[in-house]
């Protein structure tokens, strides 16, 4: 019988820094086939290992079509602190990938809303490249991506290929900015960018991640212009043990996050993310 | 009429069979240890406390231990040796009560179905349960209301009844029928069972404690803003019991909590480690805790709620982690907290 929680190690054939604090890093399982046979869907995730140390939940941040599977990784605690010292050609423990990704199936068609805070950019992510390269699937692309500082951001680099989209809008806001740091965009909350927001909610899907409190405020925000309940997504965070339904840790109401979840229609968990 | 799949042994006979047992199987079974009743080995049938009225951890001990050794690793090489840590002995619970078979199911369900659990499967594939039905209920025990006793009526490969100066002893399986094989035993007779239904009547009237199940999730799922959770967490308390403590007693000691938390040891060498799990409790404050300090359940009163609801199976884990009305939880409680109070506050009664 073919045990869960027994990780597969993976080889780091690649890093790419993003900011002071995080990396991206892509990975490999070290079994061919079984990297042969992986694939996926945006918003879904691994559980990494570091053992010794332990595991964390990291959602996948590109798309099966790279060949390989990348996860950007901001290093807060035992785990992720580890993660960020390895090198390319270590190695790691990697199971998954688990979740439900974004509806990106049920989203063909209509126009995509991506509300982004933080480290939330990273599991939608995906979700944009997907777009990019199946561009006459969907209709107009709009990006809100909020961080504390320009500093805090992540895939800086690949903005300005995300400008390019076709039928697209890039919107990127800061809570403050340290001195002597140069910065074009707004600053102010993500809420901020909403009375310049192109997307309205006929035919359209909004996909939200980022800290709980921001995802709240935004899906509020979002009903109050219109979304309905079933035209939101947001993809929530918990200190996950297993990634599979068994240890009771993300439990939210009657669902688990990590199997039921990350991404929920905000319909479905709206009674629960006041804390339960 | 005798009943050709049961069979009856004399109590002072019972060494007999318990030696039969033993030859293929580690025993486990209930043992009386100061004025409470445990699982343990059994070796000897004066080991053997069949007249326990309740364990005061239950037999979930064998199935999803408090801590469990998950698989070791060797880091002397890049390429981390990873190895399953496995459990195949073939052992048997002997006189585990109906609550806690029921319990077993519940968690059969939960930890066989998506996601098979090979720690849990293989624990339960490799023993054999021999059920006793109850003899008198525990102060707390409220199994009648919920339907999972004081009799046992699915679930066993064998099941023993006192009947007076014998057991009754019927057959749930054929792993059951099995076991029996090259022992004689006398057949049960129609008085045999006749005598168990008439204990079986006597015995439900002497329940103290109920619970009225009807409707009982949908209640509580609609009340999760209904004052007695901040009495039962905050202030108050309900029905004489002082506000919860948080110290996760009634985790440990129920048969269906199966939260675990999971962590990595290193020994001495610091190359060589193993990845546990151990029983963990949503009352614990760490249990909720997110990154920059927050947690999801900050409060007693939210955790102490997700607990009630979770034995009231609306929580994630629904039907398979809810209660079976063992009462473990009432008897440890420090503060007296009692579910099937907080059942009558919720139901307006
Ligand atoms: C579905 C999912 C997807 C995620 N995707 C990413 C991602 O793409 N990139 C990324 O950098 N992070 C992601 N995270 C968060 C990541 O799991 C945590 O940062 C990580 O578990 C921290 O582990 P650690 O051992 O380094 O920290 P620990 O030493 O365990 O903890 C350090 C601090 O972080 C807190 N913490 C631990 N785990 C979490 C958690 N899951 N959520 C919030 N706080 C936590 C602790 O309470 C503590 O304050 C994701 C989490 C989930 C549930
Ligand atoms: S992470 Fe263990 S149940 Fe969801």
């Amino acid at each position: 019988m073919s045990n869960d929680l027994k990780p597969h190690m993976a080889i780091v054939k690649d890093i790419t820094i993003e900011n002071s604090n995080t990396k991206t890093y892509v990975l490999e399982f070290a079994d061919k086939q079984q990297h042969k046979n992986f694939t996926w869907d945006p918003g879904q995730f691994m559980m990494l290992s570091l053992f010794g140390v332990g595991e964390a939940a990291l959602s996948i941040s590109n798309i099966p079509e790279d060949g390989l599977i990348s996860t950007t990784i901001r290093a807060v605690g035992n785990v992720t602190k580890k993660i960020k010292e390895l090198k390319k050609g270590d190695t790691l423990g990697m199971r998954g990938p688990y979740g439900t990704g974004w509806p990106i199936k049920e989203a063909k068609g209509k126009n995509i809303l991506l509300i982004a805070g933080g480290m939330g950019l990273a599991p939608l992510r995906g979700v944009i490249n997907h777009i990019a390269i199946k561009r006459n699937n969907f209709g107009h692309l709009e990006i809100i991506y909020g961080a504390r500082t320009p500093n805090d951001m992540i895939f800086t680099n690949q903005f300005r290929d995300w400008y390019q989209i076709e039928k697209s809008r890039l919107d990127l806001t800061v809570d403050g900015i340290p001195p002597g740091t140069p910065w074009e965009g707004k600053i102010g909350l993500v809420t901020s960018c909403f009375p310049a927001m192109k997307t309205r909610p006929q035919n359209s899907v909004a996909l939200v991640c980022g800290p709980e409190v921001m995802m709240r405020f935004v899906a509020k925000c979002l009903e109050t212009i219109g979304f309905k309940e079933n035209q939101i997504f947001l993809s929530l965070e918990r200190r996950m043990k297993c990634g599979i339904g068994k240890c009771g840790h993300c439990q939210l109401g009657p669902k688990y996050v990590c199997k039921d979840g990350p991404v929920f229609p905000y319909r479905d968990i709206k009674p629960y993310i006041n804390p339960l | 009429m005798g009943n050709e799949k049961a069979f009856t042994i004399e109590k002072n006979d019972f060494g007999r069979l318990l030696e039969h047992l033993l030859k293929k199987y580690r025993v486990f079974g209930p043992t009386q240890r100061g004025l409470d009743a445990t699982f343990n080995e059994i070796k000897t049938n004066d080991q053997l406390f069949l007249d326990y009225v309740s364990t005061v951890l239950p037999p979930k001990k064998f199935f999803h231990p408090p801590r469990l050794e998950l698989f070791s690793f060797d880091l002397h090489q890049k390429h981390v040796k990873i190895e399953e840590i496995k459990q195949d002995e073939k052992t048997l619970l002997l006189g585990i009560h109906p609550c806690d078979v029921h319990a077993l199911l519940r968690l059969d369900d939960f930890f066989l179905g998506e996601f098979q659990d090979p720690y849990y499967q293989n624990r339960r594939k490799n023993t054999v349960l021999v059920a006793l039905n109850c003899i008198e209920p525990s102060d707390y025990a409220f199994c009648n209301s919920m339907g999972t006793g004081p009799f046992l009526e699915e679930g066993y490969d064998l099941l023993l009844t006192d009947i007076g100066t014998k057991y009754l002893i019927e057959i749930g399986s054929d792993t059951g029928q099995n076991i029996l094989k090259g022992i004689q035993l006398e057949n049960a007779t129609t008085a045999d069972f006749t005598e168990k239904n008439h204990r079986f009547k006597l015995l439900e009237k002497r329940f103290k404690r109920f619970i009225n199940t009807s409707w009982l999730s949908k209640i509580a799922q609609e009340n999760i803003d209904h004052e007695v959770w901040e009495r039962l967490g905050e202030q108050g308390g309900v029905s004489g019991s002082l506000p919860c403590l948080s110290c996760g007693q009634c985790s440990l000691v129920c048969p269906t909590c199966y939260c675990y938390d999971v962590y990595d040891t290193l020994d001495l060498s610091l190359k060589k480690g193993k990845r546990i799990r151990e029983l963990d409790s949503c009352q614990l404050l760490e249990y909720g805790e997110v990154a920059q300090g927050g947690n999801f359940r900050p409060n007693r009163k939210d955790r102490i709620r997700h607990w009630m609801l979770c034995k009231l199976g609306v929580a994630a884990g629904g039907q398979q982690s809810s209660c079976v009305g063992c009462g473990r939880c009432i008897r440890t409680c420090p503060v007296g907290i009692d579910i099937t109070e907080v059942a009558k506050v919720l139901r307006g009664e």
